[in-house]
């Protein structure tokens, strides 16, 4: 019964859910292909400014992570409330650690 | 009393079979809670490396070490097996068998590809470049950080390889669809770990 119930929510899925196509996530990867070589051209370059080259390279990082999460993996479709949590969370405790461990090392 | 035949079950496959059935579902959103785990695994590393990574005792610096053609070469490598592994889901929703496993497969090779870059890197400096687990802080965070990347690759290597497999016995079903889903899942955030690899450990350790 249950799995007749849930086939028939699949079908109601269905008809509300556009086909997407590959479009958008070929975008996603060229733009994830962009960010990528504009960081390592950057580095490549050499001799500019070494704090602006982190600064952007911190950014095309964050930058390309928030497409591949909100693209690739989804995560801007509706419905994906607990897992953009979750994430968040688990971002939240990394960029934590990450602060800590940096201040630790400055004293 | 046979099984249905694979094709039987696919032609009757809902549009999204990995969330068709509340198992499916149940195991999508567990494994989000999974990753979100895995981030707290992956930024305790960083924090290490970030805190060593100038403490290089005799050992080579990162800026003596790396060499950048190596790490795009990577880089590009899983870039393109992460949009494989969307085409492989894109396959799946079409209810095409043959088309998901070929997209998998390819995702499995660029896969290996990356691991013998990665190895051929370490090989190069544990054996020219003196640069070992005991060397300095920064070798051992190095290889610890990056080693776990690259132990997740050879998992998701291996896990892909059986997925391929058991959807040529089983077919693909409500049940086998959210093991795919759920491992494509996982390869997007191993590219996503590995963004920041590069940025913070190669690129990084090149600018100083």
């Amino acid at each position: 019964m249950a799995t007749q119930q849930d086939t028939n929510r699949g079908s109601a899925v269905r008809h509300r859910h556009r086909v997407e196509g590959p479009q958008k996530h070929v975008v996603a990867f060229i733009f994830s292909i962009v960010l990528t070589l504009i960081a390592f051209a950057a580095v490549a370059a050499g001799g500019v400014n070494s704090s602006f080259t982190i600064i952007l390279l911190v950014v095309m990082a964050v930058l390309q992570v928030i497409i591949q999460l909100a693209y690739w993996m989804h995560m801007k479709d509706k419905g994906h409330m607990i897992p953009i949590i979750f994430m968040a969370g688990g971002f939240f405790v990394a960029f934590t650690a990450v602060i800590t461990a940096l201040y630790w090392v400055w004293w | 009393m046979s099984a249905p035949h694979p094709e039987q079950v696919t032609s009757a496959l809902p549009h999204e079979p990995e969330k068709a059935t509340l198992e499916g579902r149940n195991k999508v959103l567990a494994f989000w809670l999974f990753l979100g785990g895995e981030s707290v695994l992956f930024g305790t590393l960083f924090a290490t490396f970030l805190a060593l990574r100038n403490q290089v005792a005799d050992g080579p610096t990162a800026n003596e070490l790396f060499k950048l053609p190596t790490v795009a070469a990577a880089t590009f490598i899983l870039l393109v097996s992460s949009l494989t592994s969307v085409f492989a889901i894109q396959a799946m929703h079409k209810g095409n068998r043959k088309l998901l496993q070929i997209w998998l497969a390819i995702t499995v090779v660029l896969g290996l590809g990356f691991l013998g870059l990665e190895i051929t890197e370490f090989y190069e400096y544990v054996n020219h470049e003196k640069y070992g687990m005991t060397t300095s802080a920064f070798s051992s965070a190095f290889y610890t950080l990056v080693g776990f990347h690259g132990a997740h690759v050879a998992f998701g290597v291996l896990w892909i390889s059986m997925l391929i497999g058991q959807l040529s016995k089983k077919g693909l079903t409500v049940v086998t669809a959210p093991k795919v889903y759920v491992s494509a899942m996982y390869w997007h955030f191993i590219d996503v770990v590995w963004v920041f690899i590069f940025t913070v450990v190669y690129l990084l350790g090149k600018v100083g």
